[in-house]
């Protein structure tokens, strides 16, 4: 059952040829529009920010963007992908190359495609050795197996991370030897205060025993979404504001977007660029502490391109009058 | 529809080393011997009287046991490999939060 193509570059909207900043600038754009956390029809918005967001994740990395590149140059119409030979691709091979059981998933947030090609760990049996499943059926050997674990990548958004929520799953498994395709369908908890990278097991969700051996367990993996205004680091939250010179040089009062509401932050005066104003307890859930982690506001200098001639005065005029030395010396 | 299985393994759970010899599938014997080669650790709690483990060691462990029985690694291999790819993990967080920028 090959993988349906996804076309990233189409679904941000940018060309092949697009730098990191032209698909930043695509993706905050498309996030602010669709972000389940910001967007105003929610049902509609979910399913083309994981579509956004899914791309994203490929074309921001040069090194999955590089793969996908090349992916799409191999890629056979209506046959799926053409793996160079000796490579070892696609999920639910065995050590020896055998295809195992396959697992399509529905409701983690990405497509079969992503899962199969850039999906974290992958979803080969993993902390199990996936070859002893072979060795099981030598003669001898009939004794129960346990079936091995597998893994699988499950967006979540901040606003989910934030509360918790339940995430219902459906998964497809597919034996390579009947064709047989079962469906299980169960409900996962993301518990509020998820990282990145965490785990979620799902028991008895992996691949099946032999022998009548119990099934392994499901590892569903943490990818927090990436969102339009924050950018997570564990539990604390980075907030990048831009700034006009005078508001960093004199301070001012702004209201900054918090995921629980907007907060005012007094952005005292002789603020650097780059700096972190640091708001306590606005950032995400610290397990089940109670505790949350911290919002961090980054200043981030914009500078004015154009000026007007009254401006180029009044700039002219601070340049006259001004004892600051950037450099640290005398003024020539 | 099967029955809802909600997971239970939620941040700040901990789990006795039965529950992660369950889980894992990894001998309390050999649970043990990882603990004293100190490539996992129990939580710190004094007032417990027994072992104690999070869901981290409880993924380090399955990590541990993929590279001792997928790549037939000794113990020093799988410290430098676990140290290794702990690293690699560590700036690949860090280039994903800077590419945020």
């Amino acid at each position: 059952m090959p993988a349906a193509f996804q076309d990233y570059y189409t679904t941000l909207g940018v060309s092949k040829t697009a730098t990191e900043a032209e698909i930043k600038k695509a993706f905050r754009k498309l996030a602010r529009k669709y972000h389940p956390d910001v967007a105003k029809d929610k049902k509609t918005a979910e399913e083309k920010f994981k579509e956004i967001n899914e791309a994203n994740e490929v074309l921001s990395d040069p090194v999955k963007r590089k793969k996908y590149d090349e992916l799409g140059a191999n890629w056979q119409d209506g046959g799926g992908y053409q793996p160079p030979p000796g490579g070892r691709s696609g999920a639910g091979h065995r050590a020896d190359g055998t295809p195992g059981q396959e697992f399509h998933f529905e409701g983690t947030g990405f497509s079969d495609f992503f899962e199969q090609f850039f999906g974290g760990a992958g979803r080969r049996n993993y902390g199990y050795p996936s070859g002893e499943q072979e060795f099981a059926a030598d003669p001898g050997a009939g004794r129960a197996r346990r079936g091995g674990d597998i893994e699988g990548d499950l967006l979540v958004t901040l606003d989910e991370a934030m509360h918790g929520t339940m995430r219902p799953i459906s998964m497809q498994t597919v034996d390579p030897r009947t064709g047989k395709t079962d469906t299980h369908s169960f409900t996962v908890r993301i518990p509020a205060g998820a990282t990145d990278g965490r785990r979620i097991r799902v028991p008895g969700k992996g691949a099946d025993g032999t022998g009548g051996g119990a099934a392994g367990d499901l590892y569903l993996r943490v990818r927090l979404a990436a969102h339009p205004d924050f950018r997570p680091r564990g539990a604390d939250l980075y907030y990048d504001l831009d700034l006009a010179p005078w508001e960093a040089v004199l301070g001012e009062h702004v209201i900054v977007p918090g995921l629980g509401g907007a907060i005012k932050v007094r952005i005292p005066s002789g603020t650097q660029n780059g700096q972190q104003l640091r708001v306590r307890a606005q950032g995400l859930p610290i397990g089940k502490t109670g505790e949350r982690g911290d919002l961090y506001v980054v200043s981030n200098l914009q500078m004015p391109t154009e000026i007007t001639d009254a401006e180029r005065e009044l700039w002219e005029k601070l340049k006259a009058a001004s004892s600051f030395t950037p450099r640290g010396e005398a003024k020539p | 529809m099967n029955p809802n299985e909600p997971n239970d393994s939620a941040e700040g759970s901990f789990y006795a080393i039965e529950a992660v010899a369950e889980i894992t599938h990894v001998s309390r014997r050999l649970i043990v011997v990882y603990c004293e080669s100190g490539l996992i650790a129990p939580v710190a709690k004094p007032e417990e009287s027994h072992w104690l483990f999070d869901d981290g060691a409880i993924q380090r462990l399955r990590h541990i046991e993929h590279l001792r029985t997928e790549f037939g690694m000794n113990m020093a291999g799988v410290r430098m490999m676990l140290e290794t790819l702990g690293e690699l993990e560590q700036l690949r967080e860090e280039l994903r939060f800077l590419r945020g920028r």
